[in-house]
């Protein structure tokens, strides 16, 4: 079996951010359960939260382009 | 049991199922094949102007108080980068400024991803990382010359860090916060709505490709088990929906934040 | 896959500067295409959208505003139409209150009215009763007088036997005594009688 290591590491720095973005989440619809008019404050932050999360996961497909092949 | 009976029970064709690379984003359509070759996201680009241009104007002719059905839809969209996004954001007294910029950025950013899974298209413009460099090196200008007009370079740089702070502490906070504002934040926007783009194109690819690669190609087993993937395919594709608008929404939210934060005092 | 294959070929001929390997290199005429693409759009949406839509939520916020406004005086104007109502109502109420009060005021006038003048009847009926006691009192007495100075003579010329025919001299004896019969009433009436009866 043949394959780039490069894809293996962004499979490792897929782990964080999936953690975060489900934390991230989680807290979102814990917060809106308990102040649903709260939702729309709530909602853009979480979605802010859920971005810059999936920054570090962004990084690493990137990164793994850029050490694929070599 | 013996390879005879594998054989036609997995593959019946004759070559190997490929599996979808880098490379079918590939795609030059005329001219010279180098740097300036006109590409397939080229073209859906100027399209995708054409449309974009065309939906709001269409949208906007004739506009009244009380919203046609096209009024209605593009207000919606606007309503949500006007009000949510800009108003919020940005706060009362700057985010007139900046609506034009940001809807901008929402429709263009929108009817490309939408490219993606419309059928005459089929191929996320922003899947090419020309085009999220372009938007986000446009946004990393304008907030930059934000904070630079309002606050000269000194007082932008000095407002990077935080007052308070322990002296000790101040140099490393600086040199965090100039690799974020300088670095990371435009990186990071151009990336993310690149990468998104461009691994739901290719999970897209992979999927109906190998679907219809064990529909064709594959033994019995294969050709039942294809419809699991198509299904999971089309599955994808309503994510992939969902991402498309996500993208664009937390595209034009990260730069509406940035220039929010280029108007704080210190952040 | 046979747009993968037209891809490898493309690369492998003339390997561009946007090799499809690294799909994070930005490709030159596509960064072009992008600028001039957003360019566009950015032109269209700042100069016309924009504009059009910010001037229907302008309109749109005068139009709420002035509907605002309307209901406002509308309402202003239910206040005032209620006030007056009321003002209407009160002044009526004190109206009716000081109709009643002068209607019992009258009544109180035309009963004391009535009272007075059956009052006054009633005095003038008994002033005239008794002026007419009076008079027929005195007639009475006048009757009297001749009655009795006629059975007094009578009387008397049978008692004395001689005529007291004399005209003038009957009269003056009459006279004096009745005149001693009334002065008699003060003293005593029996005295008086007496006395006369001896005058006589």
């Amino acid at each position: 079996m043949t394959g780039d290591l490069a894809i293996v590491g962004y499979g490792l720095s897929a782990i964080g951010p999936g953690v975060g973005i489900g934390l991230i989440f989680a807290a979102y619809i814990n917060g809106v359960a308990r102040q649903p008019e709260a939702r729309g404050m709530l909602q853009s932050i979480a979605i802010l939260g859920f971005a810059l999360a999936e920054a570090l996961a962004i990084f690493g497909i990137a990164l793994a382009f850029v050490f694929a092949g070599n | 049991m013996s390879p005879a009976l594998q054989v036609p029970l997995l593959a019946s064709g004759s070559h190997e199922f490929e599996a979808p690379s880098t490379e079918i984003f590939w795609q030059p359509l005329f001219g010279t094949e180098g740097a300036l070759a006109i590409t397939r996201p080229s073209i859906l680009a100027l399209i995708s102007v054409v449309i974009v241009v065309g939906l709001l104007l269409a949208g906007t002719r004739r506009l009244s108080v009380v919203p046609g059905k096209g009024q209605m839809a593009v207000e919606g969209v606007y309503n949500l980068v006007r009000n949510t996004v800009a108003r919020d954001i940005i706060g009362e007294h700057h985010f007139r400024r900046y609506i034009p910029l940001l809807f901008a950025l929402f429709a263009f950013i929108y009817v490309n991803n939408l490219f993606g899974a419309l059928p005459p298209f089929q191929y996320p413009t922003m899947g090419r990382i020309a085009f999220p460099i372009v938007l986000a090196l446009l946004v990393y200008v304008v907030y930059h010359a934000v904070g630079i007009s309002r606050k000269g370079v000194g007082g932008y740089l000095k407002g990077l860090v935080p007052s308070g702070l322990p002296a000790w502490i101040v140099p490393v906070v600086f040199l965090l916060e100039v690799v974020t504002y300088f670095v990371t934040r435009p990186v990071t926007l151009a990336l993310r709505l690149f990468g998104n783009m461009f691994a739901g194109h290719i999970i897209l690819v992979l999927f109906i490709s190998g679907a219809e690669y064990m529909l064709i190609d594959g033994g019995l087993l294969l050709k039942v088990v294809s419809i699991p993937t198509f299904l999971m395919a089309f599955l994808m594709t309503l994510f992939e929906l969902l991402v498309q608008f996500l993208q664009a929404y937390v595209f034009v939210l990260l730069s509406a934040t940035y220039i929010a934060d280029a108007y704080a005092e210190e952040h | 896959m046979n747009l993968a294959a037209t891809a490898v070929l493309a690369t492998a001929e003339s390997d561009p500067p946007g090799d499809p390997l690294y799909p994070i290199l930005p490709h030159l005429g596509e960064l072009i295409f992008g600028i001039i693409a957003f360019a566009i759009v950015l032109f269209v949406v700042a100069k016309k959208v924009v504009p059009r839509l910010e001037e229907v939520y302008a309109e749109r916020r005068a139009a709420i505003e002035g509907g605002v406004e309307k209901a406002e005086r509308a309402q202003e104007e239910a206040e005032r139409t209620l006030a007056e109502y009321k003002q209407q109502l009160a002044d009526a109420r004190e109206e009716a209150g000081r109709i009643r009060e002068e209607a019992r005021a009258q009544g109180a006038q035309i009963l004391e009215e009535m009272r007075q003048r059956a009052e006054a009847e009633a005095q003038r009926v008994t002033e005239s009763a008794q002026r007419q006691i009076a008079s027929e009192r005195q007639q009475a007495a006048l009757s009297l007088r001749t009655e009795v100075g006629g059975l007094a003579t009578e009387l008397a010329s049978r008692i004395v036997g001689e005529s007291l025919h004399d005209e003038a001299r009957q009269s003056r004896v009459v006279d004096r005594f009745l005149e001693d019969l009334e002065r008699g009433e003060h003293a005593g009436g029996a005295h008086a009688a007496a006395r006369s009866g001896q005058d006589s």
